[in-house]
């Protein structure tokens, strides 16, 4: 925004003259209160009581259980699984994800001809549905009308199709792939943003000075984009951390709880086990991770903008 | 800094495997959705000799898929609707008034997008229940707007934000008032930023599964993507047919691909770096 342009009304805050401002935002927070931020606090609530649906008759249902459930999760051997599965699984994701985007980035960065196609091509994963890019999968992955099978096969490496996602071994490898190629993109826009605010100015001179490429990269361009990359890392990562689709449609968290994360144990916990007070608890767990992850995220953005 | 024919040739190949990687898994989901169903399990038959319209058909004239498509198309419309008049007020009032607490309302606004689902969902369970709300669409449109809301609201803000106020000013200085220079001024101005948020609003709710998927149990109301499901059995899943409804069912996200891509990377990012 140039110098002295004003985007808000001068005047004072009373609240007197601003009350049809008061009046237009009513509407949105009163929705977002009940939408959101009461079903939050309720969740966070059951979380602390003994809330088991299938035990629904009892005596001691919906009373205070204390931090029961909080205990009982965190001795269960497959909720820590879990919890281990989402440090990697969200990890993996994220420098392979960071790697690739840069790459694609810095490609797709370069005066060519045709770059808007490819640009477009390369961002229409991002576009797809989370449901049918795991179905699509799911399909690339099957072992007897798979590509990957047909080709092994055709190619004699295979006697028979392999079930990527149902062996221990490869089932993680499998569900990350997915979600790279259905995420990467997110991050790419990001990085191409960035990389299109770095002045060609600064390239030049650096040329004319001598710089190689390699130099280039480190000294200018990384430097330049390196604030707004890492805003879309974190926010990257909240929704890495928070996904259920790539997993839950792919393998359900198995085989053998091999590709269970936090987010499908606690919803496997509340709609097939319907244990409603441990799910809680084990969402209450995310979201503490997420409201770290959202806090950095918005302290970088302000300070962004108060510069 | 001119780069060498060499160079130039390897940024080619490189986009171009890039545009493949990107386009492979849907050109071969095309090529399966082709397939008759001996094709489709027969490995010299990775590019089909000949085709077949057979599973196209099967999804449109014998299956529940356009039920589906017409149930998320509802559902979306509505969700988009209610979320962008909530949001266009909410932006104007946020960036053209003075309001106590704007900035911190606005960031506990966008907070409430990370909130994560699974959490939500358990008090949604038992709160529909209470209401009779399970199982139903307007159920399902409540929840959606839970998430399109907030998203619309903070990107609304983004566009209005880039409007000047001299130009309302000088616009009620020619006789208008708040009311007919919004209409007249910002509207207008807006229009772009409007237009795409509605697209991405929409497409956000037609994405929606989880909450779809629990929430809805009677199989004519499912969504679509919870309903092109149908065709994976517990046993054998029914390839053809369920690689056309995938096909049929990406059509709003071309649509809205064709719209917006002209300005998707500065109008993607500019909402969540610049803030």
């Amino acid at each position: 925004m140039k110098g002295k342009t004003q985007i808000r009304k001068p005047d004072e805050y009373s609240f007197r003259k601003n009350i049809n401002g008061y009046l237009l935002i009513a509407p949105a927070v009163i929705a977002i209160l009940l939408l959101s931020v009461y079903p939050l606090l309720n969740g966070i609530w059951i979380s602390f009581l003994n809330y088991d649906m299938t035990k629904a008759k009892l005596p001691d249902f919906g009373t205070f259980a204390g931090l029961r459930n909080y205990k009982v999760i965190f001795s269960n051997s497959k909720y820590l699984n879990a919890v281990s599965n989402s440090i990697v699984w969200t990890l993996t994701n994220i420098v392979v994800q960071l790697a690739l985007a840069m790459g694609v980035a810095l490609v797709l960065n370069e005066k060519l001809k045709g770059r808007s196609f490819f640009r477009t091509v390369a961002l229409l994963p991002w576009a797809i549905p989370a449901a049918i890019s795991a179905l699509t999968f799911s399909a690339l992955y099957d072992t007897k009308i798979g590509i990957f099978n047909t080709i092994l096969i055709k190619m004699g490496i295979l006697k028979e199709g392999y079930s990527f996602l149902g062996n221990v071994s490869t089932a993680m490898p499998a569900v990350i792939i997915a979600n790279v190629w259905k995420s990467t993109p997110f991050l790419m826009i990001f990085i191409l943003a960035a990389l299109q605010g770095v002045s060609y100015d600064m390239y030049e001179s650096a040329a004319i000075d001598g710089a190689g490429k390699v130099k280039r990269f480190l000294y200018i361009t990384l430097p330049n984009i390196k604030e707004p990359m890492a805003v879309a890392v974190i926010l990257n990562m909240i929704s890495i951390f928070n996904n259920f689709n790539a997993i839950w449609l792919l393998t359900q968290g198995g085989p053998l709880d091999s590709t269970e994360i936090m987010y499908t144990y606690a919803y496997r916990q509340a709609f097939v086990d319907h244990k409603f007070g441990y799910a809680a608890a084990t969402s209450v767990v995310i979201f503490i991770v997420i409201a770290i992850l959202t806090v950095i995220y918005v302290k970088m953005i302000s300070s962004d903008r108060n510069k | 800094m001119k780069r060498t024919k060499i160079e130039t040739t390897v940024l080619y190949v490189l986009s171009v495997i890039i545009a493949l990687c990107s386009l492979l898994p849907f050109l071969w989901v095309f090529m399966t959705a082709l397939k008759s169903p001996e094709q489709i399990y027969d490995i010299n038959q990775i590019i089909p000799t000949y085709i077949t319209l057979g599973n196209f058909k099967q999804v449109l004239f014998q299956s529940n898929f356009v039920r589906y498509f017409i149930n998320s198309a509802y559902i979306s419309v509505i969700v988009t609707m209610i979320s962008m008049v909530v949001a266009i007020m909410a932006a104007y009032g946020f960036c053209r008034y003075n309001i106590v607490g704007a900035e911190k309302m606005k960031m506990g606004i966008l907070f409430t997008k990370m909130f994560p689902g699974v959490l939500l969902s358990i008090p949604y369970y038992v709160i529909m229940k209470k209401l009779g709300l399970i199982d139903t669409h307007t159920g399902l449109i409540i929840i959606n707007c839970s998430f399109v809301l907030p998203f619309a609201v903070w990107n609304m803000c983004t566009f209005f934000l880039q409007i000047p106020w001299e130009i309302e000013e000088s616009a009620m200085i020619d006789g208008c008032n708040r009311f007919q220079s919004f209409i007249k001024v910002i509207f207008p101005m807006a229009k772009p930023g409007i237009s795409a948020t509605t697209l991405y609003c929409f497409l956000m709710s037609w994405d929606e599964f989880m909450y779809a998927n629990t929430f809805i149990n009677t199989a004519i109301k499912k969504t679509v993507q919870v309903g092109i499901r149908d065709y994976i059995g517990e046993y054998s899943t029914d390839w053809g047919p369920l690689m056309a409804s995938v096909i049929l069912s990406l059509i709003p996200v071309i649509v809205f691909f064709v719209f917006v891509q002209e300005n998707l990377v500065g109008g993607l990012s500019a909402g969540a770096v610049k803030g």
